[in-house]
């Protein structure tokens, strides 16, 4: 997308760039090693720039830089690159990691932001008329929660006029503990669930509060605060409710359930109770 | 079964008396131990074997002081989801209605006083239950291994930590301002409770003369009832 006017890199990036290419190239030749659970090899997304990876802006070295078109045409078996959201290397199809590495920064943040969005759309808003129900546990990331729980802790100290970052702190422990701790609770209790997969869809639970808050931090009248706090507690509970009932075995629902619903009603209280 | 084989005194037996197989002595208390390690999570699933009808079963019989036969109902079974949860729901509790409650009796002596939310609140109540729901069964155990009794830890923690419940309910009728009846409230559950933790644990160590013990037991409750009331609905 935007090869034609970028600063020519650095002679000792170009080095980089082939070492990786490389390393790449070998791995496709040596086979799948492991694949996730998680995460099924999505067909190999169209790379962001529409031609093969070559790197056009480049002064061609004498060096042993053979560089075969690189053609995304490899679906049958790759292994998709290990899930580090953080990096370039994102987790789209094999024919574009080269591509990752290399694109600039604004399409790795647009690409990981639509990832939350439609994060939030499967979990927050639940449509039973989906075609897909399982695909917010397969495309899991921490990146959503992330931001939810510092919103949150964020929108609450700025409401308390004392003892700011003492909220603050008490908002976020509460927050990130509850979620590792109701995760476990529900392995505890014999049920199948996956840690990470768990912590991603309690995370994303929370943005109905998230909206309270800022609302509650608009208005300061007791009455709004009390309606708009349950009308959102109603809402995050009501979207946390069929992941944590369906990982459990039926008699021991209300057991897996209580505990989200307490940290949402003290969540709950903590954002009517700031002043 | 043993058997004993006719001690044949022909050929200098030096055996003495065969027994088949050693005998039965680690049936105490939990038969199979899958103890998979501190960090697996599946060793730690034997004690939240429970479903949700029982687990309501062991909060309501928490509140009959006497019966005394509590161990016995947990004895197969005990769970430590009661311990973990009832002291939580106790903290956010004490938290939140501590505050309503200092706000309304406030309100009663000097009708412009406003709102203020004490975080600090939040931590003493954290340590406090936790600290009393972890240590006190604790100490207990150590104290009564100690003394000889034999004694199990879990089955400790899990009483403790059942004994908890009555104070949630009675926090929700604590936040009605008038001191009298705030203190006819929690006088009436801590004794109600450190009746429940003193014939249960009269009941764990009988036959031995440890009346001491479960004396002690009995006031370290009402402590904890008064504590509560003094620090959180003054």
């Amino acid at each position: 997308m935007s090869h034609s006017d970028t600063i020519p890199l650095h002679a000792s990036s170009q080095s980089d760039i082939d070492e990786i290419e490389n390393l790449i190239n070998a791995s496709v030749q040596s086979g799948p090693a492991t694949v996730l659970p998680a995460r099924p090899p999505s067909p190999p997304r169209i790379p962001v720039s529409s031609s093969p990876f070559i790197p056009s802006n480049l002064p061609p070295l004498p060096s042993t830089h053979q560089k075969p078109s690189f053609v995304p045409s490899v679906p049958s078996a790759p292994p998709p690159p290990p899930v580090n959201s953080h990096s370039s290397i994102g987790a789209s199809g094999f024919g574009s990691p080269p591509n990752t590495l290399t694109e600039p920064v604004w399409d790795t943040v647009k690409r990981d932001l639509s990832r939350i969005v439609s994060n939030l759309k499967l979990v927050v808003f639940p449509n039973p008329y989906r075609e897909d129900p399982g695909k917010a546990l397969r495309d899991w990331d921490l990146w959503g929660p992330f931001f939810f729980i510092v919103f949150l802790g964020l929108t609450l100290s700025w409401s308390a006029s004392v003892k700011k970052s003492e909220v603050f702190a008490v908002a976020f422990a509460l927050l990130a503990a509850g979620a590792v701790i109701l995760t476990l609770n529900v392995l505890l209790l014999g049920g199948h669930i996956i840690f990470f997969q768990s912590l991603s869809l309690l995370g994303y639970c929370l943005f109905p509060l998230d909206i309270g808050a800022v609302i509650c931090m608009l208005k300061d009248n007791v009455i709004i605060k009390v309606a708009v706090v349950c009308v959102t507690l109603a809402w995050s509970s009501w979207a946390a409710y069929p992941f944590m009932s369906s990982a459990v075995n039926p008699r021991r629902k209300a057991l897996a359930l209580y505990p989200v619903f307490l940290m949402y009603v003290s969540v709950g209280f903590l954002i009517i109770a700031i002043d | 079964m043993q058997t004993f084989p006719p001690n044949n005194n022909g050929e200098g037996s030096s055996r003495g008396y065969q027994t088949l197989g050693s005998p039965p002595e680690g049936f105490e208390q939990q038969p199979p131990n899958n103890w998979k390690g501190v960090f697996s999570v599946s060793s730690y699933t034997q004690y939240f074997n429970v479903d949700t009808d029982i687990v309501i079963n062991r909060m309501m019989s928490s509140f009959y002081p006497i019966g005394g036969d509590f161990f016995s109902k947990i004895d197969a079974n005990p769970d430590l989801y009661g311990l973990i949860w009832i002291s939580t729901t106790l903290v956010f509790v004490l938290a939140s209605l501590g505050n309503c409650a200092t706000y309304l009796i406030q309100k009663r002596a000097d009708s412009s006083a406003s709102w203020s939310f004490d975080v600090g609140y939040v931590n003493v109540a954290a340590c406090a239950i936790y600290g009393y729901a972890i240590v006190v069964p604790l100490a207990f155990y150590f104290l009564l291994q100690y003394l000889g009794t034999n004694a199990s830890l879990v089955r400790f923690w899990c009483m403790w930590g059942y004994s908890l419940f009555i104070f949630i309910l009675s926090s929700f009728l604590l936040v009605i301002p008038v001191e009298v009846l705030r203190w006819i409230i929690i006088l009436a559950a801590g004794i109600d409770s450190a009746c429940f933790v003193a014939v249960n644990l009269k009941s764990c160590v009988e036959g031995n003369d440890l009346t001491i013990v479960v004396f002690a037991a009995f006031f370290l409750q009402l402590a904890l009832a008064i504590f509560i009331k003094a620090w959180f609905f003054p």
